[in-house]
């Protein structure tokens, strides 16, 4: 019987009657969620897909620091939006230099071109 | 004139304060006088971008490891003077690495590092091994692969995160507090103790959990943190405080209530008697923070109030326990009274600090 499958709205509400019945009964406890092994990423730059400066990953702004500026340097050395912000680990050593404080002179920060 | 002399001397005693020592953009630490919340100095770095500050046993040195190239660099705690300095990096091998603890003796740094070869087609990407560094040859000693089981936990996040070590004051031992307590022998990394405790999971705050790295107010061989941990049937989140005699390897835990959501570490006053956290709940636009002092006599929370977080911060204490400071993503230390856990100042450095961190001296 595992070759069929349910193709209409009741057919799906008894298969899914069916396999409820052979799960496992949780009633006010929370199970834990199994540990997610960390990705191995060696080089120090991430493949972090967050959205970027605009919005944070709940698409506010609430999260971002303020103003974004002050998460320009964490960013930039920890690789952390490659796309967004210039590497410093690999490719763009210098890009902040002239520029101590993002927020107040960013102006002095340097242009990359890729 | 002879009258007011003693008490003009103790009056320059009262207003004196530490000194802060933090890691900064582009390439320095900062040097600030915690009386007139300014930078006195500011101390340059050959090697680049200051990625970790720790300080030695004796409290005379400061071990910055940076990560243009991979660096090292010692400085002279009275002189502000770099004693030392050197990078890993070679035109064709380079290192990832960020923290990392010297041997009591100041010869060798503790850390984890991940190496790179460049090859002609090619990076062939190591795995993260436990390091010894030679400070006096100014490289690598020897490197000890990390067993399968801890590979994860070592192998860190964007160059940071690796090498959290803490040693015995005999230097046989190294401590690292990460989602359970590892104990290991410097000689061979061998894992000579492991103490299991939940893994804190705290979005958007720095330097949490078992923070030894950063508590430069704790006494030799003795550390008093934080911890979180769950019951196995509820899996109820309880935080507590923490105990941990380094000589010995004996760890006493004293749980205190529901954890919230994120914990910024401890800071423990100079007295040994109060201890202070600040803690948050909820995310994003919902987050709401609070200090929370506690009385290491009984373990008890005795005072919580309410204060505007940034996204994401550091906390850090002055030298006397009377000041507390939020710091971290920017260029400004804000400061609350101890006491009272009230907004004084802000101090404008007017210069970015990197995730370095802090260290605070009397």
């Amino acid at each position: 019987m595992k070759h069929l499958r349910a193709v209409n709205k009741k057919a799906r509400r008894i298969d899914d009657y069916v396999s409820a019945a052979k799960g496992d009964v949780v009633a006010l406890q929370n199970p834990p969620a199994p540990p997610q092994p960390r990705p191995h990423i060696p080089m120090g730059c991430s493949l972090s897909f967050s959205p970027g400066w605009e919005v944070d990953s709940a698409g506010g702004t609430a999260g971002l620091c303020q103003p974004v500026e002050r998460d320009i340097y964490d960013c930039y050395v920890t690789c952390f939006w490659p796309a967004q912000v210039p590497d410093h680990l690999n490719n763009s050593a210098d890009w902040a230099n002239k520029c101590a404080a993002a927020t107040k002179d960013w102006r002095n920060l340097d242009l990359v071109f890729p | 004139m002879t009258k007011l002399l003693p008490i003009l001397a103790v009056s320059l005693a009262l207003v004196r304060g530490g000194t802060l020592f933090l890691g900064a953009y582009p390439d320095s630490v900062l040097v600030v006088d915690e009386a007139k919340g300014q930078i006195t100095d500011r101390i340059h770095l050959d090697t680049g971008l200051p990625t970790s500050l720790r300080l030695s046993l004796d409290r005379k040195k400061i071990y910055v490891t940076t990560n243009d190239h991979s660096g090292v660099e010692v400085i002279d705690v009275a002189t502000h003077k770099v004693l030392n300095h050197f990078v890993l990096n070679t035109p064709n091998k380079f290192y990832r690495f960020g923290g990392g603890t010297p041997d009591p003796k100041d010869q060798v740094f503790y850390t984890v590092t991940t190496e790179m070869n460049k090859l002609a087609d090619r990076y062939e990407i190591g795995k993260p091994k436990y390091t010894v560094i030679d400070l006096a040859q100014q490289k690598i000693a020897r490197t000890v692969d990390i067993p399968p089981k801890d590979e994860n936990a070592n192998a860190g996040g964007f160059g940071f995160g690796r090498g959290g070590f803490d040693i015995s004051p005999d230097g046989k031992y190294l401590y690292q507090f990460r989602d359970s307590v590892v104990v290991l022998d410097t000689s061979d990394f061998k894992v000579v103790d492991r103490i299991e405790l939940s893994k804190p999971d705290l979005p958007g705050m720095e330097a949490i959990g078992f923070g030894g790295q950063l508590d430069s107010i704790s006494e030799l061989g003795r550390r008093v943190s934080l911890f979180n941990s769950s019951d196995p049937i509820v899996h109820n989140r309880v935080f507590g405080i923490a105990t941990f005699d380094l000589n010995n390897r004996k760890f006493d835990f004293t749980p205190v209530g529901p954890s919230p959501a994120g914990m910024a570490g401890l800071q423990v006053a100079p007295d040994k008697k109060n201890a202070f956290t600040v803690i948050a709940n909820g995310t994003l636009g919902n987050k709401r923070c609070e200090f929370w002092t506690f009385d290491l006599g009984t373990n008890k929370i005795t005072r919580m109030v309410e204060l505007p977080c940034r996204s994401r911060f550091s906390f850090g204490m002055s030298s006397d326990g009377k000041k507390l400071y939020i710091y971290g993503a920017g260029f400004e230390i804000e400061v609350y009274d101890a006491a009272t856990l009230k907004y004084e100042r802000t101090w404008d450095l007017n210069n970015d600090i990197t995730l370095a961190g802090m260290i605070v001296l009397p």
